[in-house]
């Protein structure tokens, strides 16, 4: 019962069905186009992806084929020009802006290249303000918030700023964050991307944690030895999908 | 936790903060300044044009028919009915007599004076006081036509006793100089010299210019022009000068049509009309009338000062929530990465904007408070530059009402400054924030 058969989505039927059950993500014909002046980029030019609970996606592709913009779609960071997109089985097109902002917050952690860290905040302060933003209470929100810091090893650099961390503890810091509201989706964008191998390499060994807690996590990478780490690889060119194969490490952990 | 964050956003970017804040601080300096002001000048113009003349004036009652010709009152000074002077002292003590703060009685009368040429000429004399005591005691109040014409110029003295003092026209006319002899008879009405008329003689104590038509005039003690003209105690027609209320709808109604509380309310409130009723109800045989010629150019000239406080106002409020508005467009354009990491980390639109909200809010009030403080102080100093020697200036400084009035305008100016800056920056996709910051 080989699964790996590459599958082009282009050709594929449509998934207009929308969601079956145990799939977290499902996009169907997904169009995103950026209007600049009188010229329009078609940065996604209808993407059908389906992505079950737990599963552990890597996305690849060249530069400018339409990854970030994908990823952003799937964070609710953006709205599709054209097509829909069941998150957890609702069609976020039909929320309103806090119920995003709840699904963001609660289900989805984000994990960015640049690490986006408040830089005049403390890593404890920067791992708060998820759970700032919904209303935890003080003390629990600490208690968490060091918790995760420790778990992703950084329980001796707590009150350190970014400018004081190295560049693997930041992302390390931005992980945490991410993690704090023990959300179901993690989505990461190049999140070893300025990190240099031995420190990616760490970062890894923490997304394979990650996964093998049960979170779902969607990563975009350049390299092929990052993308290994996946169970499944989705290879994005010129907006649509071009390649949905099952990692090599995975093929030969099939019977 | 809100608290917490606002408090650490407050505490950022505090050169921007200090721009807006200060913006917000002139304009509610102004208006408090403005408003302190508005509310005690009618006041203080009021006591200002008070010296400017009477605004009641009190005849004999059956003396009521108007002359006036070109405005100019004209009525006979031979009525036949008089005031008597000893009635006067009763004005101080109706129910607002101490807002009466100028009498002036006067009677005039006709007399012929045989000039230093030697010439027999007729003139107009007019009874005054000069300087009287209205009471007995001590500290009475001393009142006269003086007090009530400020601007009157005088050469010399005041006169007592069988002294006069003689207007700069007629002077010229006359060549009467200070310290001439001035003999006087009593002249009928039609301007001739009865035979028997006793002689007085009049020393000239002084010269005045007055710019009316007392420039023509020989002005006498009362108490001379009442012996001259044979009616002692008499007076025919006294100026009073009271401290009023603008006239408003209700000044002008009539007491009678009242309800008993209205009237009641009417007449304890200090309006030229219910003074007036008073000196009616106080002295018997007398009309009072108010003088509208004063309150109306007050009610022009108060009405053109308010308008223009109120643009003033207005202006400054205006260029508070531009200053606010562009302080607040930097300082959120400065800040979009992190609203976009916000808004990704699950902050709603609605949270952020209170947040913004909040923070400017805070400023705001902030601002309100200290300009109301300054603006306080700056009406009561502007009070004392315009009003000067005017003791009303301290009630002018913290007027509380004004508080909430002020800090209520800040608050409504620097939301509304601050709102299209907010409004675009959660327009923003928080992808493209982020992408743009990274
Ligand atoms: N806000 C935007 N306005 C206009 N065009 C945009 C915008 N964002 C992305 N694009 C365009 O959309 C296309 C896809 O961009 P995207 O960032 O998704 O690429 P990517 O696959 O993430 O590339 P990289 O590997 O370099 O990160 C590009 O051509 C880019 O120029
Ligand atoms: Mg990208």
């Amino acid at each position: 019962m080989a699964l790996e058969i590459p599958v082009d989505s282009t050709t594929t039927t449509t998934n207009a069905a929308g969601p079956n059950p145990g799939e977290v993500i499902v996009t169907d014909n997904l169009w995103k186009t950026y209007v600049m002046g009188d010229q329009q980029v078609n940065a996604l030019r209808g993407v059908n992806l389906r992505i079950r609970h737990s599963e552990y996606v890597a996305i690849m592709g060249p530069s400018g084929s339409g990854k970030s913009t994908l990823m952003n779609l799937i964070g609710c960071l953006d709205s599709p020009s054209q097509g829909r997109y069941w998150l957890n089985g609702h069609d976020v097109s039909q929320l309103n802006d806090d119920e995003l902002a709840r699904i963001r917050n609660k289900e989805i952690g984000f994990v960015f290249q640049t690490f986006n860290l408040l830089a005049r905040a403390t890593s404890l302060h920067n791992v708060e303000l998820p759970l700032i933003y919904n209303g935890t209470p003080t003390a629990e929100r600490t208690a968490r918030a060091k918790e995760v810091l420790e778990s992703v090893g950084l329980g001796s650099r707590m009150d350190h700023k970014p400018n004081e961390l190295s560049g693997g503890q930041r992302q390390r810091v931005a992980i945490a964050r991410a993690l704090v509201n023990r959300p179901s989706i993690i989505l990461a964008d190049e999140p070893t991307g300025n990190l240099d191998s031995k420190t990616s390499v760490e970062i890894m060994a923490l997304f394979q944690e990650l996964h093998a807690k049960g979170n779902t996590i969607v990563l975009v990478t350049h390299e092929p030895d990052i993308a290994e780490y996946a169970n499944r690889i989705v290879t994005i060119r010129d907006g649509v999908v071009a390649g949905d194969q099952l990692s090599t490490r995975n093929r030969n952990q099939q019977p | 936790m809100f608290f917490r964050l606002l408090m650490e956003s407050f505490r950022r970017q505090r050169r921007r903060k200090l721009l807006a804040g200060i913006a917000i601080l002139l304009g509610t300096t102004a208006v408090t300044a403005m408003l302190a002001l508005a509310t005690t000048i009618g006041d203080r113009i009021h006591k200002e044009l008070a010296v400017y003349g009477a605004n009641i004036v009190v005849y004999p009652k059956t003396d009521l028919l108007d002359v006036k010709i070109g405005g100019v009152d004209v009525k006979p000074a031979t009525g036949g009915s008089y005031l008597k002077e000893s009635d006067l002292a009763k004005l101080r003590t109706i129910f607002w007599g101490n807002n009466i703060t100028g009498i002036s009685p006067e009677l005039p009368v006709q007399v012929d004076a045989t000039a230093p040429s030697g010439e027999t000429l007729h003139a107009n004399g007019l009874g005054l006081w000069f300087d009287h005591a209205l009471t007995e005691d001590a500290h009475a109040q001393r009142m006269g036509a003086p007090a009530l014409h400020p601007w009157w110029k005088l050469q010399g003295i005041w006169p007592h006793d069988s002294d006069a003092v003689v207007g700069a026209g007629l002077a010229a006319k006359w060549k009467l100089r200070i310290g001439d002899r001035l003999p006087v008879t009593l002249s009928t009405a039609n301007g001739v010299t009865s035979g028997d008329a006793r002689s007085f003689a009049l020393r000239v104590s002084g010269i005045v210019s007055t710019g009316d038509k007392t420039e023509e005039q020989i002005l006498l003690p009362l108490a001379m022009a009442q012996t001259i003209s044979g009616l002692p105690g008499a007076v025919w027609r006294v100026e009073v000068s009271a401290r009023t209320k603008p006239e408003d709808a209700f000044a002008r109604k009539d007491p009678e049509t009242l309800s008993p509380k209205d009237h009641d309310r009417w007449y304890c409130s200090p309006y030229a009309n219910s003074i007036a009723f008073q000196i009616r109800e106080a002295i018997p045989g007398a009309q009072a009338e108010q003088v509208r010629r004063v309150e109306q150019s007050e009610g022009t000239v108060l009405q053109r000062i308010s308008g223009l406080m109120w643009l003033v106002s207005a202006a400054a409020l205006l260029a508070a929530g531009f200053a606010v508005s562009a302080a607040m467009a930097t300082a959120i354009l400065e800040r979009r990465g992190e609203i976009g990491l916000m808004r990704s980390l699950g902050a709603s639109r609605s949270a952020i904007a209170l947040l913004f909200y909040a923070e400017t809010g805070l400023l705001a009030v902030f601002a309100g408070v200290v300009g109301y403080l300054l603006g306080s102080g700056l009406a009561a100093w502007l009070g004392a530059r315009i009003f000067a020697g005017d003791g009303g200036a301290a009630e002018a400084v913290l007027n509380p009402v004004l508080l909430p009035v002020v800090v209520a305008l800040a608050l409504a100016v620097s939301i509304a400054g601050s709102t299209p800056s907010i409004r675009s920056a959660l327009r923003m996709d928080p992808s493209a924030i982020l992408r743009a910051d990274a």
